[in-house]
């Protein structure tokens, strides 16, 4: 092996600092997709589940009819949101902080730093996966009930922007968590809390409809409850109402922000 | 002018000060060696030359740049093996090289990086299933990857069994002649032996010596070393002013002096005139690891109060 001449002049190579390296990035995204590939156990317990239940309710005509309990909604129109976001939830509580912590741990994140890519990209890539794995799901709960004669959401546009809005906030939240726990266990630990709280205010086990008012605008500040409301609105034809749109995008800026504060790499 | 230039560098956490006042220079392809016990400051020292760690006082230059300037230019050129850094466990070698070289805008042939290794057979291995002189040599190989002009290694081969440790020194040995500067951190004294062009000792955030590893070795091992036990205890100063001791240590009760090929009889000499006889005397050849031990020797804490006379 022969290593090439180094250049002379260090400054003559190199390019300004702070551009994107987009064949790291690219790299980057391969290798983690490649590890979640070998690695599917956490992130196929997380989606098959919420994606299951969805298909499997919405094959039950009994399911789709009007229940005056439920507020003049059906059980499937009331649930799908729910399992919708529950699959985002799960990812971004528990995937995301899980590997992040566990990379920190293992001086993954350190290693990264002495080298000319930033491990930003890392977290890039692994918000990029975590995010295309919910939107299939998400696809997957919206697109096959349909084919066994459950309702389309319809209005797909604002079930979308909400959707989006919703897992910016979840994804900022996982984020968080990986930044202020360093030990994966405490981290996951803490995800699967948040994870039930969120479950609580979305009304899984108590469907917003029935939940006394006090309870249900307190639901409408959180991000899940807040998200599970306005894809419901939307489901049955409304466009999501601006509170609930606006405390997602709040929530998801907020969690952004003290992310990027206090994520530290070692 | 030097690759690396340290001056004066201090680095505090809270009331400790890790390093305090290190200076030394580095010049273009030579192989370095820090050495010192645990916890002398040995990692922080680097650490600061590496950007990874803000120093409290004191320049660093590495290849005309400040460290702490951290951009990705002083990356380019600056390759660094992390003491206990993992990769994931079912990354390959093969693609762990491939994803750190495009890192790097020219960055060595992994293909070739690979059989200098002589890893070519575990290329497609899980990072997990590897021995743990094969993950030191790809960390190694991490580290050049990017073709850097000064890499810091840093306790490259603790926990690694003698065999392994013979790969890793041959590896590094090879890479000598390329012109890669080299800046080596171990407490191993065979290691630096084997493979320092010079080095220092730091202990507890201070240089206490500099030489080649020749010389640190020569230092120490021209001279004899005796110990013994006193009949009587006396002033030690009385050993100091013979011609052939050059120091005068106690540990614990025994009486360790060190000095010229004739420092036993001339010892047991002197403290026969003044009636004191010599109780279980031991004679012995220091080694390198014994020069270490005696120039550290003061971490060890009270039992060995070092109160050595220079001639």
């Amino acid at each position: 092996m022969s290593i090439p001449t180094q250049p002379t002049d260090p400054a003559a190579t190199i390019p300004a600092v702070g551009r994107i390296n987009w064949r790291a990035a690219r790299a980057m995204l391969i290798s983690e997709g490649r590890l979640l590939a070998r690695n599917p156990g956490v992130v196929l317990w997380t989606v098959v589940l919420p994606v299951a239940a969805a298909i499997i309710l919405g094959s039950i005509p009994a399911v789709r009819r009007p229940s005056a309990g439920l507020g003049g909604l059906s059980f499937f129109q009331l649930y799908q949101p729910i399992l919708v976001f529950f699959a985002i939830t799960l990812l971004a509580m528990q995937a995301l902080p899980d590997v992040l912590t566990r990379y920190r741990e293992m001086g993954v994140l350190k290693r990264l730093r002495t080298t000319p890519v930033s491990p930003t990209l890392l977290l890039f890539a692994q918000l990029t996966l975590i995010l295309s794995v919910a939107i299939v799901c998400m696809a997957l709960m919206v697109v096959i009930p349909p084919l066994g004669g459950a309702p389309w959401p319809r209005n797909p546009g604002g079930f979308v922007i909400t959707y989006l809005l919703g897992a910016w906030a979840m994804l900022g939240l996982g984020m968080v968590i990986a930044s202020l726990f360093h030990n994966a266990k405490v981290a996951a630990g803490f995800g699967s809390f948040l994870f039930f709280v969120m479950q609580f205010f979305a009304g899984l086990w108590w469907q917003r409809p029935n939940m006394p008012v006090w309870l249900r605008d307190i639901s409408d500040y959180t991000p899940s409850g807040a998200a599970v409301q306005g894809l419901t609105d939307s489901s049955i034809g409304h466009w999501p109402r601006a509170l609930h749109l606006i405390v997602l995008a709040v929530w998801g800026a907020a969690t952004s922000r003290l992310a990027i504060r206090f994520f530290s790499w070692e | 002018m030097p690759v690396i230039e340290v001056t004066d560098l201090r680095k505090v956490y809270g009331p400790r000060t890790v390093v305090d006042g290190v200076s030394f220079s580095v010049e273009r392809g030579e192989i370095f060696g820090i050495l010192g016990p645990n916890g002398a400051g040995k990692t922080t020292t680097v650490e600061c030359i590496g950007g990874l760690r803000q120093r409290d006082g004191g320049a660093i230059t590495v290849v005309g740049m400040d460290p702490a300037q951290e951009g990705a230019a002083f990356r380019k050129v600056l390759g660094i093996q992390l003491q206990e850094s993992r990769l994931p466990d079912k990354m390959t070698v093969v693609e762990a090289l491939d994803l750190y070289a495009s890192f790097y805008p020219e960055p060595h042939d992994p293909a070739e990086l690979l059989e200098r290794l002589g890893m070519v057979e575990q290329r497609k291995t899980y990072f997990a299933k590897l021995s743990g002189g094969q993950k030191q040599r790809l960390s190694v190989a991490l580290a050049l990857i990017g073709n850097p002009r000064v890499a810091i290694l840093d306790e490259l081969t603790t926990g690694l069994d003698p065999a392994a440790r013979r790969d890793v020194w041959d590896l590094l040995a090879d890479l000598r002649d390329t012109g890669v500067t080299l800046l080596l951190v171990s407490h191993l004294m065979e290691e630096a032996e084997r493979l320092c062009d010079r080095v220092i000792v730091i202990d507890r955030g201070r240089v206490i010596a500099a030489d080649t590893p020749e010389g640190l070795a020569a230092s120490v091992q021209a001279d004899q070393r005796m110990s013994f036990l006193p009949s009587t205890p006396f002033d030690l100063a009385v050993l100091g002013t013979l011609p052939d001791v050059h120091s005068v240590v106690t540990a614990g009760e025994r009486i360790v002096v060190i000095g010229t090929d004739d420092v036993a009889s001339a010892v047991i000499i002197a403290l026969h005139e003044r009636g004191i006889s010599v109780g279980r005397l031991r004679v012995d050849q220091p080694s390198l690891d014994d020069a270490f031990v005696a120039l550290t020797s003061s971490d060890e804490g009270s039992s060995v109060a070092e109160e050595s006379v220079v001639r």
